[in-house]
């Protein structure tokens, strides 16, 4: 997982309508996979550090909850009905959202276009 | 160069006790379609089949924005008012277009709040109707998310709601359909998408009404996509099976904005409805 991360981490920091989008976006979100925790630290749109748990030391704004194979299907270029969003994952029953929603909602278009970079390595294989 | 066959033009009518400056749009000749645009959004989200000639050779498509959406401004005094739709100012915009227009016993399409609309008038003035398309509808949904995330001084509600909404849209949707579709919630006027939304997550007077819908008299077909998460098939199927004689279809590749986010995998399921439509017709004569 943190090699997918590091993949979105730099498609993110070369994506310039993305970073754009995340100017105003300077937050620790969690993301919890399979129990597995992982910090990603924004500063201004950019994912400057991800950080390996657990930590009950690391603030976050919110997180979002999910497991491997979840974020795999979510991951898929046409995913199926449910997989293809994170609030579809919510939905039907594979993901959770925990923390500030209300932070997330302000940037959501940011997030969920982040979150979505992983298709890229999907659309490549 | 081309320029297209929809025309634009403006009706003023009465709901409740004030005037309502309404933009509607058309194209084709026939029987008349009334189309209802969803929530937080307008009437170019019917464009792609007011420009579809085969549709429009034998249809009559008419589409109009509500007030406080699209080229309908709020009414006057709306500086000091809570944009809030209801089921009743629903109803007596839609029967006052009809009677402006003098539209004789349309098809009603509409999607999502659209939809539900539909539904309501099917139950309440089937007379007034040829029949009813509804699509992304059911009989109600409360919100999963807090409708007042779209109506605050310190964010932008359009940009939000266009992020909230862009989870109900197919990934098989071409993508420059799927940012025009987003677009106009975007643009949509502060406090309007959250204003119907209050309707379509709040009322649910509609569940008590299903059974007096006569598809004997009026038919009623819905049609739902896979990928909506806020109408889902199930909800819609759930809605389908509470009206005696309703039939529905479930698009595998489609989500809850389907004429605007996948206009070529959209056609074949309305131009199927509207043949439902005529057949019925056609055995009533």
């Amino acid at each position: 997982m943190l090699t997918e991360l590091q993949d979105m981490q730099a498609r993110l920091n070369a994506t310039p309508h993305l970073l754009r989008l995340g100017r105003l976006f300077t937050e620790t979100v969690q993301l919890r996979v399979d129990g597995d925790e992982y910090y990603l630290s924004f500063d201004q749109g950019r994912l400057v550090q991800i950080t390996e748990g657990p930590s009950r030391k690391t603030p976050y704004r919110f997180a979002l909850v999910t497991d491997a194979d979840a974020l795999h299907r979510f991951w898929e270029l046409r995913p199926e009905p449910g997989f293809h969003d994170i609030f579809g994952l919510v939905k039907i029953g594979r993901g959770r959202i925990e923390g500030d929603i209300l932070t997330l909602v302000k940037n959501l278009r940011f997030f969920k276009e982040f979150m979505a970079l992983g298709r890229w390595k999907e659309a490549a294989a | 160069m081309s320029i297209e066959p929809i025309t634009g033009r403006y009706v003023t009518v009465t709901v409740g006790d004030a005037p309502r400056r309404i933009y509607f749009e058309e194209a084709g000749q026939g029987t008349p379609v009334l189309c209802l645009h969803t929530a937080g959004a307008d009437t170019r989200q019917w464009r792609h089949l007011m420009n579809d000639a085969e549709i429009t050779a034998t249809h009559r498509l008419i589409a109009f924005d509500m007030p406080w959406h699209g080229k309908s401004l709020p009414p006057e005094g709306f500086e000091t008012q809570e944009y809030l739709l209801t089921t009743e100012a629903y109803i007596d915009t839609v029967l006052a277009v009809i009677d402006a227009l003098e539209l004789d016993r349309p098809v009603l399409a509409g999607c999502s709040m659209g939809g539900r609309i539909a539904l309501q008038l099917a139950a309440l003035h089937p007379d007034r109707f040829g029949g009813f398309i509804a699509i992304e509808a059911s009989d109600f949904q409360p919100a999963w998310y807090d409708i007042d995330w779209f109506h605050r001084p310190d964010a932008h509600g359009g940009e939000m709601g266009a992020a909230l909404v862009s989870a109900n849209i197919s990934p098989y949707a071409p993508e420059a359909e799927r940012w025009a579709t987003l677009w106009m919630f975007m643009q949509s006027g502060p406090g309007v998408f959250r204003g119907d939304l209050s309707f379509y997550t709040q009322d649910d007077s509609l569940i008590g009404r299903l059974d007096r819908i006569d598809t004997g008299r009026t038919p009623v077909h819905l049609i739902v996509g896979a990928y909506d998460l806020t109408c889902t098939p199930e909800d819609a199927q759930r809605t389908a099976a509470a009206i005696p004689g309703a039939t529905i279809a479930v698009m595998d590749e489609l989500g809850h904005f389907p004429m605007s986010e996948h206009p070529e995998g959209f056609r074949p399921f309305f131009a199927d409805a509207l043949e439902r439509m005529a057949t019925h017709s056609a055995r009533a004569d």
